[in-house]
């Protein structure tokens, strides 16, 4: 749905809630990821607001701006945001208490989380903490934080939590698995689109985008996609993204990966070439290689 | 009082009281760029002195050193603007005795040296001074501190790099014996040490 | 001191041209007033709320931006606007530039640490990683524009330009030295700090008026680069009929144009491929810059 503001001019999808004035919520949205949606509007900065398109208001919203589902958000959207703007409509307040999730469980001997100087889950968030790192088995210490499952860069609804020795992921986790296959057919073009984003191409990555929302088929995509090094600028370990990308921008079927398992797969990646790798999987693909994990205690979502 | 006067004074203060930050603060990072901060203003003295070019590179020279530093803490740490506050000073009864005997013999140094008087003409070319030194009379001592740390980097890379000298070093790499078939050179891992 | 006036010029003209260009390179149709589109998002940003992040380092998260403005500030007043007319007309003008470009990475890494939060601090970690070889390699090459002009001075390897342009002495220079340029104002290829796929890095926890100073901060430092590299390379005031400060403002346009045309047109590689192609190859290519230098300047 989000790929027709593509073509809206003056309208700028952002990638992070902090850059965003409106949050646009389109489509359904489960259950379990209200509480993340809770946390994600309340980063937004002020004035702001939130317009619901195809998807119903969370309940004790007060006076939400719904959008119908056929209907182009566009008009709608502009006219809230003049009004923000103007001051004709009062920003919203926050949907969550601004409280720490947990009581303070702090025991260090300088105030801080954990035992000596590292680690600790004060607030009830995991702080950073020593572990071998698994190339070379120094100890260096780790961080655990969850992406998701409202991050652009990532297919909609995966939230994945991650255990990151600076750029690299140590150890990774389904939290929640993407939505499932929405079957339109031109998903092979807004994964295209995404992968262009993350390669630093936004441009193309919108031109992919007005491709898939006009539904015509672009025959230059992939020679522009060429012509900027996009394909190049995968190293030869992405070689199967490579070939995901090449066949996403031709609308073709990807070679199938086989029976792997993503998380195993991303563990001692760097984070650009793991997005990469994440972001090259059809829906339905994805939904047989990450699914669910078994929950585990202390879930956090940190990033928007 | 003259204005250079107020900024070597000023300059002074801010060297001196960075430094002893460095040692209050509760965060690695900070203290290294605290350090930093003592280094610039060192050198903005430097330049006051008529120094340019050795003021402008330590200038240069810390930032990137200070840089690296704090790199390498948040690779140890991953700690993002020092979540868990540490302590920057331990070893203290040694760090007390060796400040104090450096505190010591440089006062001396300071007191017994008979610095030059003379001013350096307003247009003496210095920067050209200074490279006629490094590459004339001083050029063993300055080219043999270079080639050594060269060597170091290129030893330490080599020693540290994934390739490894004899072989992945992920692969568990061996060094080969000293007669064809004989036992690997060099010391025995402590691991395989215990096997025997 | 005339140079003074005109080096705020030249930053404010070339913040408002490389905003304007961003925009038009993005595609993106106005319906009126173009020209002014970055001023109106410049007050969007001035009407929104600035959000702490929780437990920030306070003090390095405000001074980062003004840290990088004020960093581009100094490395333009070294720039020649003619002969004899720059703020700082140093004799040591090159090393200075450099320091400011080292001081530069550091108060990016410290914006993306100071926000206490994950993705700015990997982005301000992985920027450290690709930036201080891309300005190891870039301190080569100034130093191969150095050796004609026998100086250090940004002034006299403007004039040593008076018969050949160095773009054309030095031909591996400007493209090696073009890379440091969009490392340091983080733009496309070498945008390892602030990039989408940190959704923002760096910059991805900030919002307002504070996002506003860092966005103005980025493009000085890129219009501080783009005049660098007119003078080291493209020589600078140097032209017929115009007066000095107008071909100099000519070249830098010209420089911000292919700046960002390179920003927005060239695929970013991981980070661990970009750092092995930056040590293994060009900053070999940087030395046989500085080995071609050196043969010329052989009398």
């Amino acid at each position: 749905m989000a790929a027709r503001l593509a073509r809206a001019p003056g309208i700028s999808l952002q990638h992070s809630i902090r850059h965003a004035a409106i949050l646009l919520v389109a489509g359904r949205y489960r259950d379990t990821d209200r509480s993340a949606l809770c946390r994600l509007h309340d980063q937004l900065p002020q004035p702001r607001a939130t317009a619901w398109w195809g998807a119903a208001p969370l309940t004790d919203v007060h006076d939400p701006v719904t959008i119908a589902e056929g209907d182009d958000p566009v008009p709608q959207l502009r006219r809230l945001d003049r009004d923000l703007l103007r001051g004709a409509r009062a920003s919203e307040p926050d949907w969550l208490p601004d409280e720490p999730p947990n009581a303070w469980r702090g025991k260090g001997d300088h105030g801080q989380g954990g035992k000596g100087m590292m680690g600790g889950v004060p607030y009830g968030r995991p702080m950073a903490m020593m572990g071998e790192e698994m190339r070379d088995g120094l100890m260096l210490d780790a961080m655990t934080v969850t992406i998701g499952p409202f991050l652009r860069t990532l297919p909609p609804g995966l939230s994945l939590e991650l255990t990151l020795q600076g750029d690299v992921i140590q150890q990774a986790r389904v939290a929640t698995p993407a939505y499932s296959a929405s079957g339109i057919a031109s998903e092979p073009l807004l994964r295209a689109a995404r992968i262009l984003e993350l390669l630093g191409l936004p441009d193309l990555a919108r031109r992919a985008r007005i491709s898939a929302a006009r539904g015509d088929d672009d025959e230059g995509l992939v020679a522009a996609a060429r012509r900027r090094g996009a394909l190049l600028a995968l190293p030869a370990d992405l070689a199967d993204v490579r070939a995901r990308l090449d066949a996403a921008l031709r609308r073709g079927a990807a070679p199938d990966p086989g029976e792997e398992c993503l998380v195993d797969r991303l563990a001692g990646m760097e984070w650009q070439s793991a997005l990469l790798r994440v972001a090259s999987f059809d829906p339905a693909t994805l939904s047989r290689i990450a699914p669910a994990a078994e929950p585990e205690e202390g879930e956090e979502e940190k990033a928007a | 009082m003259t204005a250079a006067d107020l900024a070597f004074y000023v300059l002074s203060a801010v060297a001196v009281v960075s430094g002893w930050r460095v040692f209050r603060t509760d965060s690695m990072v900070r203290a290294s760029f605290l350090l930093m901060l003592s280094f610039i203003a060192v050198a903005a003295i430097m330049l006051m002195l008529a120094a340019p070019y050795i003021g402008m590179a330590t200038v240069f020279m810390m930032a990137v050193e200070m840089m690296v530093m704090a790199l390498f803490m948040v690779m140890f740490m991953m700690n993002p603007a020092g979540l868990n506050p540490m302590s920057m000073v331990h070893q203290n009864r040694l760090s007390i005795g060796a400040a104090a005997t450096a505190f010591v013999g440089l006062t001396v140094a300071v007191l017994f040296t008979d610095l030059p008087h003379e001013k350096v003409a307003r247009q003496a070319p210095v920067i050209r001074d200074l490279g006629h030194e490094l590459l004339g009379p001083s050029m063993l001592v300055f080219e043999s501190a270079g080639v050594t740390l060269l060597a170091a980097m290129v030893a330490s890379v080599v020693l540290s790099a994934r390739s490894g000298r004899f072989g992945p070093s992920d692969e568990g790499s061996r060094p080969p014996g000293l007669e064809p078939g004989g036992e690997p050179a060099g010391r025995v891992p402590e691991s395989e040490q215990e096997d025997e | 001191m005339t140079a003074i006036p005109l080096v705020f010029a030249l930053l404010a003209a070339g913040i408002w041209l490389s905003a304007l260009a961003e925009r038009f390179a993005s595609g993106r149709r106005f319906p009126s007033g173009t020209v002014f589109a970055p001023l109106l998002q410049a007050a969007r940003l001035l009407s929104q709320q600035s959000v702490r992040t929780e437990h920030p380092d306070g003090l390095n998260w405000v001074l980062s931006p003004i840290a990088y403005l004020t960093l581009a500030v100094a490395g333009l007043s070294v720039v020649p606007f003619a002969p004899e007319l720059a703020v700082a007309p140093l004799d040591t003008g090159i090393v200075l530039w450099g320091a400011c470009e080292a001081l530069t990475i550091v108060a990016v890494f410290l914006h993306g640490w100071s926000a206490n939060s994950m993705l700015p601090l990997i982005g301000g970690y992985r920027f450290v990683a690709i930036g201080l070889p891309a300005m190891l390699l870039s301190m080569f090459v100034l130093i191969a524009a150095a050796l004609p002009a026998q100086s250090l001075s940004v002034g006299a390897i403007v004039e040593s330009q008076r018969s050949l342009w160095n773009v054309v002495r030095q031909p591996l220079g400007l493209p090696l030295f073009l890379l440091l340029g969009l490392a340091i104002s983080l733009r496309g290829p070498m945008d390892y700090g602030d990039a989408a796929d940190l959704s923002g890095g760096t910059a991805a926890e900030v919002s307002g008026p504070h996002r506003l100073a860092w966005g103005i901060a980025r493009l000085a430092m890129l219009t501080a680069f783009a005049a660098m590299g007119a003078s080291v390379f493209l020589g600078g005031y140097l032209g017929p009929w115009l007066p000095g400060p107008v071909w100099l403002a000519l070249k830098t346009a010209a420089l911000l144009l292919v700046l960002t045309w390179l920003g927005r047109n060239l695929a970013r590689m991981p980070a661990p491929r970009m750092m092995a192609a930056l040590w293994l190859v060009l900053l070999p290519l940087s030395f046989l810059d500085l080995v071609i230098a050196g043969v010329e300047a052989l009398p």
